[in-house]
Parts: structure tokens; sequence; C-alpha cells
């Protein structure tokens, strides 16, 4: 079950590639187009999403719900190729609808702009300023898409494992290059990534059946699986759609368990090992519950031997060359915690969430920090990000130096906070520093309030003063009590929502 | 100024302020811009002057739009550049919205009613000319939607403007979006004079971010509030020079409208989008009339209208009772909406652990017996 993906430039040799190295390797080939085409005959209105991102109308309810069916039409359609021994797609990252594979092979096709240049004016009669602009445009197009489509940049080389040039190598060549790339370590399948692509499946067809069901087509849902355990959030809104969704998905095979939580958001809460015991995962529940959120549980997958002090993002690299981590490829064999007893708390911690009606998804991030960055920037309607234990396998100092570097990554790349397990009691629940904190507030704003209408007619009288002095004074008294005032009431608030749940 | 234009604020007077703060703080939340619509009113009912009133609505907006745009900033929520565009143009328009101000307050003699009735006047007709406009459009708008299968936003007024690309274009990257330089400093102006005017420049800083500009709701709500922030700042300036703030009814309002904000956010995460636009457009017409029928006292007060004085107190009776009904059932209604939410979660939570999950637990006994 080998997976290639190949982006390219407009008019470079993207597709003549895909097709050779599909052929060489006696792999299937999918272009995006052909994916496109079949989409619209399923019922996806493809052209009309396009038509709304390129003119950046504002996408509709209706029309991200589309999105999402084009998704999991994608995905189901690579997928299924994938497990007939190997697929090669051709298309605009499509990679990108594989989150969690790690053993995609991802490439990008360049070619330099004369040539795609000469191409156009041969195949579309233009001068080459014309065909200039036409390539122009198109690009900027492409990126549009991509960036609307999976909130990436298309220019990220970070997204690619390989960059290959047309304008220095033949066709003949690249591919050659590149079959020997496929027999990479990092790009075998394995029993794990066999696994993924059977959740990445299933996860697409039941997107696909909820979206096929007039009765629930209108519903927004998050949908994960995990092992066959399928994972379904949705908003309060779709309460009764969301009722009739398991009888929807009876029709699919190989579900091995369905859960299913109304939530308004979602915390993705990082670790190596759970313990649903443990303080941390309680109060992760508690803040869960007062914010009608579900938890997707991530746990990370990174295995380091020694203390090693070397950035961050640096790490992944360093790890390969030495020879100590597998980039992201386990052996080939099941994960071998699998077969035995230990399964990270995962089941338990997982159980406790389905019992407090909080249980998002499990999700397990092989292949570094990367990967990581990649699920959390990608993953929609988060509030929260909390980084537990992880790293164990490195000295206590350098776990918390890596972890603190990890949440700084984290919250460079994410939009929503990103915090330390560690901080979570004192930032989102009622401690008793909030208590003293609520008494202060409320203390300020009585003497605020005792002030201002005890000594109301000289206030008054000053701030309504008609010398000009006094009307410079009562500004900028103004501006300085007002937002103090606003600060002080809105932390009174704010605490006391707190304490009594209802943030 | 003087001592004589501001009110004597009793228990009774306090209570209801605070509770117009509530209902506008709850309002404020759900709509995400607005609120002002109601204290602004609200406040002249009780005799406020209509000047005192803004004023005071106007710093009060100051003090909760800079607690609110951090939170949205935190959030990602706020396009900076957008706001800080806008700013240059709005600053422009609170000035000449003040200016008008207090010539109308000015202009007149007498005692205080008859002093501030064409400043009143004034007041009401551009508060019932723009936001019947805005009303009227957003009921069309959910009309039509309900006839086409999407259910957004009207696009035209975007894409008409992207056919002329009006240059120079100016990209705001939070918002991703790309608007003529001139369209962003029109409509910085228009929220800066209404802002000034009536307090409510969100009413209409938030549609035209979305309407003409094309950006989200939520970055429309964001960085309105950044631009609040100033705008805000900037009123609350000129007014506090001025003299016409009366920093008591800035408290009473904070208390009010700081904790109905979280109960009116907690609301649009559980109402659908379209029923959020239906409560909001009902609210303003509700709130146009009671404003509508307040105008022939203020035409009587100044003389253009012939009508016998005793009965200003049933058109001052009948325009708050107006304006109570529309901010309370407003309320009323967000509340019911998050009420109902919280009790369908609850039901739906215990059905499904009633029925559904076979847990991962029982799963793995099932297949390890």
């Amino acid at each position: 079950m080998q997976i290639i993906c190949i982006s390219c430039h407009s008019y470079g040799y993207g597709k003549e590639l895909a097709e050779k190295l599909a052929s060489e390797l006696s792999y299937d080939h999918i272009a995006r187009e052909e994916l496109a085409d079949k989409a619209t005959a399923y019922g996806i209105p493809v052209g009309k999403l396009e038509t709304a991102i390129l003119k950046q109308q504002l996408i509709t309810e209706e029309l991200s719900i589309e999105i999402e069916r084009f998704k999991a039409f994608i995905t189901a359609e690579i997928c299924k190729r994938a497990k007939k021994g190997g697929v090669v797609y051709h298309g605009r990252m499509g990679h990108m609808v594989l989150q969690g594979l790690s053993n995609v092979l991802r490439i990008r096709a360049v070619a330099n702009e004369g040539e795609r240049i000469n191409r156009v004016v041969k195949r579309m009669n233009l001068d080459r300023k014309q065909a200039k602009n036409y390539i122009d445009q198109v690009d900027e197009d492409r990126c549009r898409y991509t960036k609307f489509f999976y909130n990436v940049n298309c220019g990220d080389p970070t997204l690619f494992d390989i960059s290959i040039n047309s304008s220095h190598l033949s066709i003949e060549n690249s591919v050659g290059a590149l079959i020997n790339l496929t027999h990479l370590k990092e790009f075998q399948p394995t029993p794990e990534s066999n696994l993924k692509i059977e959740d990445l499946l299933l996860q697409a067809q039941c997107r696909l059946a909820i979206a096929e069901d007039s009765r629930t087509r209108a519903a927004k849902v998050d949908v994960k699986a995990f092992h066959g355990n399928v994972s379904l959030t949705y908003l309060p809104a779709f309460v009764k759609q969301a009722e009739l969704i398991p009888q929807v998905l009876k029709k699919i095979e190989n579900i091995k368990s369905l859960v299913c939580t109304m939530a308004a958001t979602n915390i993705l809460y990082i670790q190596e090992r759970f313990n649903p015991e443990a303080d941390t995962f309680n109060h992760l529940v508690e803040i869960a519950g007062k914010w009608n959120a579900s938890v997707e549980l991530i746990r990370l997958v990174h295995q380091i031997k020694e203390d090693k002090t070397i950035p961050l993002e640096e790490m992944d690299l360093k790890k390969i060359s030495d020879g100590e981590i597998n980039g992201g490829i386990l052996d080939d064999t099941l994960e071998p915690e699998e077969d035995e007893k230990d399964k990270y708390g995962i089941p338990e911690t997982f159980n406790r969430l389905i019992q407090v009606g909080r249980a998002g998804a499990v999700n397990t991030v092989y292949g570094g920090i990367q990967s990581l960055v990649n699920i959390v920037k990608s993953a929609k309607g988060n509030c929260l990000v909390v980084v537990g234990d992880v790293f164990l396998a490195s000295g206590s100092a350098s776990q918390k130096r890596m972890k603190r570097d990890l949440i700084s990554l984290l919250s460079d790349q994410s939009r929503v906070p990103v915090i330390s397990s560690d901080d979570l009691k004192e930032q989102y629940l009622f401690g008793p520093k909030q208590r003293i904190k609520t008494i202060i507030y409320a203390l300020l704003s009585v003497l605020i309030f005792y002030i201002v209408f005890t000594y109301q007619k000289m206030i008054l009288k000053f701030l309504s003063a008609s010398d000009t002095e006094f009307k410079i004074l009562a500004v900028i008294v103004v501006l300085i009590s007002v937002p103090f005032a606003a600060y002080v009431i809105s932390g009174f608030w704010h605490n006391i929502l707190k304490f009594v749940k209802l943030e | 100024m003087g001592l004589e234009y501001f009110v004597d604020i009793t228990w009774s007077t306090a209570a209801q302020v605070v509770m117009l703060g509530f209902i506008g703080g709850i309002l404020s939340g759900f709509i995400g811009s607005g609120g002002a619509f109601f204290m602004t009113p609200g406040m002249m009912n009780l005799g406020v002057l209509g000047p005192v009133a803004v004023a005071s609505n106007i710093t009060h907006k100051f003090g909760k739009a800079m607690v609110g745009s951090k939170r949205h900033s935190e959030l990602g929520n706020v396009d900076k550049k957008l706001s800080i565009f806008m700013l240059i143009t709005a600053a422009i328009g609170i000035r000449i919205a003040v200016m008008l101000m207090k010539y109308m307050f000015e202009g007149n003699e007498g005692h205080n009613a008859t002093k501030s009735a064409g400043a009143d006047l004034y007041i009401s007709l551009v508060f019932v000319v723009v936001l019947t406009i805005v009303s009227i459009s957003m009921l069309r708008d959910i009309n039509k939607s309900r006839k086409k299968i999407d259910k957004g936003p009207s696009r035209k007024i975007v894409e008409f403007l992207n056919k002329y690309k009006l240059r120079p274009l100016i990209y705001f990257p939070v918002a991703d979006i790309s608007v003529s330089l001139w369209v962003v400093l029109i409509v910085g102006l228009a929220c800066g004079y209404l802002a000034g005017t009536i307090g409510v420049g969100g009413f209409i800083g938030v549609p035209a971010m979305i309407y003409v500009f094309g950006a989200s709701a939520s970055v429309a709500a964001g960085s309105e509030l950044y631009l609040a922030m100033y705008m805000g700042a900037f009123g609350a300036i000129n007014y506090a020079f001025e003299g016409l703030v009366d920093i008591r009814l800035t408290l009473l309002l904070f208390i009010g409208s700081l904790f109905g904000i979280y109960v009116g956010v907690y609301g649009t995460k559980v109402v659908k989008e379209v029923s959020i636009r239906l409560v909001t457009a009902i609210i303003i017409l509700l709130c146009v009339i009671s404003r509508f029928i307040a105008i022939p006292v203020y035409l009587q007060q100044l003389g253009f209208l012939d009508m016998d004085p005793a009965n200003n107190d049933y058109f001052n009776f009948a325009s708050k009772a107006m304006l109570y009904l529309s901010g309370i059932s407003g309320g009323l209604l967000i509340l019911y909406y998050v009420f109902k939410a919280y009790l369908h979660r609850r039901k739906i939570q215990a059905s499904f652990s009633a029925k559904y999950p076979l847990t991962v637990k029982e799963k793995l006994a099932e297949e390890n017996p």
C-alpha cells in the first residue's frame, strides 16, 4: 500500500512524470481532474466549489459541507486504490488529505518559467506575454485553492519530501531517482501505515454516507477513525440530524464501535502515555465540560534515548542521520505494544471520555514534530491545545526544555492557545489564586463605585469644567479610569462565571 | 457645560441602567456588535440628554471593546491592518459627528429638554433611517437565503467591486482579502460618523466587512471590536473634552454589559447563523419603531408640530415601552435559545451514553473474552 503524491507547477511536467512513475512501478495512477469528474458525477458540485474559492466568494455552511465531502471523496479514492497495491496521485497537494499517514512520498515537480511559457505558447497559441500572464494567473489560483482547501502555502518546501526540476533532469532520470527513493525505509508501507489507510478510508466513507442521506446531509460533523473505532463530533445546532447518524452509518462495514459526542469545540490533548486517573486529565475533563468541548487524544510517538542539545526543528533530521529514530516508520511489524496489554492508557482514557460525554477522537502521530505541527495546523474547530507529558525517553531536564520548545513551536503555528498541562488548573479552573483575584476585583469595583457616587458632584463638575486645562485633565482621567474600571469589572465577572462553571 | 445637564441617579435609575447594560451586553455578545442601539435610547428614555447618553455610551464602548478585542486577538480574529486603515477616516467621521452634535445642542435656547430637542431629533432621525435600512436589508437577505441552497450573506457587492478593482488594492492578511483603499476609507468614515452620532458604529462596520469587503464573520467581529476600541477612545476623548461624559452611567453600564456579553457569546455557540441574523434584524426593527414613536415629542418641543405638550408623556411612555419590549424580548429569546440548547445537550448526552457507545473497553472485552 504505497502512496506517492505529486504536485507540480501549472504546465510543468507533473502529469508525464506521474504517469511514467506509475507505469514503471506498476501502480495505479490518478489525476486530480479524473477525481474531480468522478466527484461531479457522484453529486459533489466541484465546479461551483472551485469558482467560490477562486472568486473569493463567501463559503457558506452548505459549501463548507461540500468541501468536506470532496475531501472525503478524494481520500476514499486514493485509499481504495492504495489498498490494491500502490497509487501515484497527481494533483494539488493531495497528500494533505492523508494526514497522519507517515509513509507517503510527497514530490514537488517544478519547471523553469521559460519552459512552461513555451508549453503554453505551443498549446494555446498565445504570445509569450499573454502566456506568462496566463501562467501567473493559474499559479495564483492554485495557491489560493490549496490555501483555502488545506490552509497551507503552496510554496512551502517543508510540505514535500523532494523537489524535482525538469529543466535539468529528464523524465526518465527523474523517474529512476524517484524509484530509488521509494525503496527507502521511510516510504515503505508498514502494518501500522496499512491500518492508518484503513482508518482514513473508513472515516471518509462515514463522512460520505452522512452527506448522502438527505436527513443528515446538512449536519456539520467531524469524523475520526482509529483502528476501526469511529468517533464523531457534531455542533449543538445539529443535534436532530446527529441522532440519525448511527442509523445512517449502519450500512458501513468495518466499524468496530461508534461514539457520538456533541461539542461546540475541541481540545487537543498531546501526551505519550495517558492516565485517566491523573489530576491533569481530570482538570481537562472539567474544562471540556464547562466549554462543551470534546477531547481528542493525540499520542506523540517520540523515542529518543539520550539527551541531546539540538534545536527542536533540527531534531528529526539529526535523529534520522544518527539512526536513532526510524523517521516515523516503525519496524515492519505491527507496533509491538499493540500486541501487548500496554496500550499507553488510550482505551481507558478514551473510555472515561465516553462516560463523561466528551470523547473526541484518538490519533497517533509518528514522524516527529513536523507531523504533529501539520496535524495541529490542519485541525479545525479547536479551542485549545494541551501538551502533557512528552519526550519521556529523555532526561528530566531536557524533557522540560523540549516540551517548552514544542509549546512555543505549536503556539507559533497554531491560531489557538497552546499550554502545558501543568498550567491548566491555574489558567482555566477556579483555584485559590482565582479566589484571591476575585476578592481583589470585587473590592476594587466597590471602591470605584463608592468614590464615584460619594463624590459624584465634585467629579461631574471636574469632568464638565469649561477651562481648557481642566478639559484636558478630564480627558486624561477618563482615558485612564475607564479601561481600568472595565478591566476590574470584567475580571470580576470572568472569575465569578468560572466559579459557577458557566464560562 | 454644567451639572444641570446630568440626571440625578436614584437606586431605581441605577438599576434600570444596569439592566440596559445587561440586555445590551447580551445583544452585543450574541450579535457581535451593537448593544448601543438599545442602551443609547434606553438612557434617553430615562431622562438622560441625548448627547450625554451618546457620550457615556461611547466611553463605555471604549472600555468594553478594549477587553473584548484582547480576547479576540488571542483567538486570531483581529485583522489589525484592516482596522487601522478604517480608523484613519473613522476618526474624521467621529469628529464631524461631535461637531454636528455640539452645533445642534448649542443652537437651541431654553431649558434642558428644549435645548436638547434639536440634537435628540437629529440622533433619532439618523437612528431611524440607518437602522431601518440595515434591518430591512438583513430581513431581505434572510428571506432570499431561505429560498436558495446557500444560506450565507449576499456576495453581490463584493463581486461587483471585485469586477472593477478600484486601485490601489490593499491586501489584509488575517482576513485574507484584497480591498480597494477608497472603499475601506469610505466605510471607515461612515462607521466613525455613526459611532459618533448614535454610538452604533458596529452595525455598519461588521456588515460592511462581511458584505462589502468579503471578510468572514469571526474576523469581521474581531476587527470591528479592535476598531471600536480606537473609535471609542477617540469618541471618549472628544466628548470628555466637551464635558459630556457622565462617568456614573458608564460604570453602571459596565456592571450589566460585561456580564451580559458572556451570556450572549454562549448563545452564538448553540444557535444557527440564520437564526442569529433573524433575531438581530427583528430587535433592530423594534428599536427603530421605538425611536420613531419619540420623534413627535422632539418636533413638538422645537415647534415644528402643533401638539398638546401633555401628549408628550404618552409618546415617551410608548417609546420606552417599545424599546423595553424589543430589548427584553430579544434578551429573553436569546436566553431561551441558550437554555433550550443546554437542556437538549443534556438530554442527548444521556441518550447517547445509554444507546451508543459500545465503549472501547466493552469492545476489547468482547474481542478478548
